[in-house]
């Protein structure tokens, strides 16, 4: 346990302070996301050592994590999924002048979340992780089943509409090789699709496209935001007690949903949003700029990644991209994790989990300051910003995988979203859907294949029979709430 | 006439149909051993069917209005403009083609003057180049 301090020594400290900062810069840039940028540090921890190396590479992670949210606050352009959430009341906060607000609360949730999972990680961190193994191909299926129907309806429009959005991200994500056989579909022949269709090109086109689109079409409108004195920049006494709750919220459930493998921290933060459309006291205010859209999701999407790094250090399982590199990372100074990590290597185990609280630190620090230099962006007005923006989501759309048929995609994704804002669709479900898509598929070939081919393995166990049952319930109860209401008028006297 | 949003309707079902037919290259396979089939054609019916219940609950009359934008010229402009640049960009590259896209799309959006979209579009384009190139390491097209 000594250990744990092993992270305040000066090099430990500027292997934390250099990880957060480079993670955080890069974060903000949209495209390159948590994994892009951690894998850029990959070659230059090699020097510095397991424990400094693998704290630097973990503050990368925590830097680019929050850092994502940034540009969805103000310019609506999402750096990686779990920060689509945040844009929907981010930017339009922005818009009225509280960019300085939402970043302020989008920083201290995250410090909050991190710092609330980090302890968590250490408490429960062994005993924990056997939890993520109980999941088999059955639950995975109903899970994301589950996840796709309770969390589409996010822009509380109507319903049908949303699902359909959910449906066309399912049809975009089958776009490419097929999950379990390789087989390749829906390309019509053409080399750049057969790995997918990006999810950066598809996001930074539905969202950052379409709002350039959307700024052309006002082009006299004045900025985003008009500039604003200083102790405007940060949220008032009010902004913070609106976000506190919902913060905890998003912390608990985000923690627990990173334990399970999967986009955990997209989950999170869908999950976090939905749960505050329902019990928040500003539920209404939700989707129009509300400061509990920022909290929640960010507070949800940052514990899950301390919650994902349980199953990363206890077993040694990677369940998502970032963690995945992180573990290359481990790998790369010949650390195993998995359940001999804290024997043999406790140094590393401490150090990490130790950087942790340091890095929340720093970046609360790093970034509370810089809040006014951002929120300046939302003050420029749209004919210098939005030209640039054009140019960060093509660089965004081609480096994530160096394809140019991702920049025509990105461009059909503007255009598409665009022609949906028009038709009152929200974009979002469409992106859950995506992100979700290969993990349903996957799950229910895998699980058909266990029940060779009986359909009843995907409720055989009861945890899936469970989340099966709450997923009819929620497709049927918004049928039979009109059938309910005429039976009880026609019994009316 | 019918609705928006029944127009919306039939057009998904539409969309859902094709997806079916250029799934049935695909083999389902057998239950024991699903094919790559089976995913597309669940999510097309699904689709369908969502499309059916968007026409059943829409009325045939106009409803609300939430958010129509006009296809002016400002946004046909930087529409062509990014077509252009996705089918240029191959040929002549980040820089230039990147350089066009700012100006034109500044221009477009009402930045006075010519040297002002010009400007901008050099400022750009060094700037993405120093950020990304010299500095990250990301390699551009």
């Amino acid at each position: 346990m000594s250990d744990l301090f092993v992270a305040l020594t000066p090099a430990n400290l500027l292997a934390c302070l250099a990880g957060t900062a480079l993670g955080t810069l890069v974060g903000v840039l949209p495209g390159l996301g948590p994994a892009g940028a951690m894998a850029l540090v990959l070659p230059l921890i090699v020097k510095l050592g397991p424990t400094a190396g693998l704290i630097m590479l973990a503050g990368v992670y925590y830097g680019a994590m929050y850092g994502g949210s940034t540009t969805s606050i103000l310019v609506n352009v999402p750096g990686e999924a779990a920060s689509v959430v945040t844009a929907i009341d981010g930017y339009r906060l922005a818009r009225r002048g509280r960019a300085g607000a939402a970043l302020a609360v989008a920083a201290v949730a995250s410090f909050v979340a991190g710092t609330v999972s980090v302890i968590a990680l250490q408490l429960f961190a062994p005993r924990v992780a056997r939890l993520a193994l109980a999941f088999g191909p059955a639950e995975y299926f109903a899970f994301a089943l589950l996840g796709l129907v309770l969390l589409s309806n996010l822009s509380g429009g109507s319903r049908p509409k949303t699902l359909a959005m959910v449906v066309l991200g399912l049809l975009l994500s089958t776009v490419g090789m097929d999950p379990l056989g390789g087989t390749v579909r829906f390309t019509f022949d053409v080399q750049g699709a057969q790995a997918g269709l990006s999810f950066v090109a598809v996001t930074t086109g539905l969202f950052g496209v379409a709002e350039v689109l959307a700024a052309a079409s006002a082009p006299d409108a004045p900025a985003a935001a008009t500039r604003v004195r200083f102790r405007e920049l940060y949220p008032s006494r009010h902004e913070m007690r609106r976000a506190v709750p919902p913060m905890l919220r998003g912390t608990a459930l985000g923690f627990l949903i990173g334990l399970v493998p999967g986009p955990s921290a997209t989950i999170a933060s869908f999950v976090s949003y939905g749960v505050e459309r329902r019990v928040s006291r500003h539920r209404a205010e939700l989707g129009q700029g509300a400061i509990e859209g920022v909290a929640g999701p960010e507070a949800a999407n940052n514990a899950a990644a301390g919650g994902g790094m349980i199953p990363l250090l206890s077993l040694g399982l990677p369940f998502t991209p970032s963690t995945a590199v992180l573990l290359s990372g481990m790998l790369l100074m010949s650390v195993t994790p998995g359940p001999f990590l804290l024997r043999d290597h406790p140094q590393v185990f401490w150090g990490v989990i130790g950087s942790f609280y340091v890095g929340n630190v720093m970046l609360l620090l790093l970034n509370l300051p810089l809040v006014g230099l951002f929120a300046r962006v939302a003050t420029v007005p749209s004919r210098w910003l939005m030209p640039v923006v054009l140019v960060l989501c093509a660089v965004a759309a081609y480096a994530d995988n160096n394809n140019l048929f991702d920049v025509w995609v990105m461009v059909a994704a503007g255009l598409a979203g665009y022609a949906m804002r028009g038709l009152g669709l929200s974009p979002a479900p469409l992106v859950l859907g995506l992100v979700l898509g290969p993990l349903l598929e996957r799950s229910l070939l895998q699980a058909l294949t266990i029940g060779r081919g009986d359909v009843r393995e995907l409720w055989a166990s009861a945890p899936a029979a469970l989340m099966l049952a709450a997923v009819a319930v929620a497709l049927l109860a918004p049928l039979a709430a009109p059938l309910l209401r005429r039976v009880r008028t026609a019994r009316e006297p | 006439m019918a609705s928006r949003d029944r127009r919306l309707a039939l057009g998904l079902a539409a969309l859902a149909l094709l997806y079916l037919a250029a799934a049935r290259r695909y083999p389902p396979g057998t239950p024991a051993e699903p094919g790559p089939g089976v995913f597309p054609i669940a999510a097309g019916a699904a689709l369908f069917l969502v499309a059916a219940w968007l026409f059943a609950v829409s009325s045939s009359a106009g409803a609300a209005r939430p958010d129509e934008r006009r296809w002016s010229a400002p946004v046909l402009g930087v529409a062509a403009a990014l077509v252009g640049y996705a089918a240029l960009l191959p040929l002549a590259g980040f820089a230039a083609t990147s350089f066009a896209l700012v100006a034109v799309t500044a221009w477009h959006m009402g930045l006075p003057g010519w040297w002002r979209p010009l400007a901008l579009g050099a400022g750009v384009v060094m700037a993405a180049r120093g950020l990304f190139v010299w500095w990250l390491g990301v390699p551009l097209p």
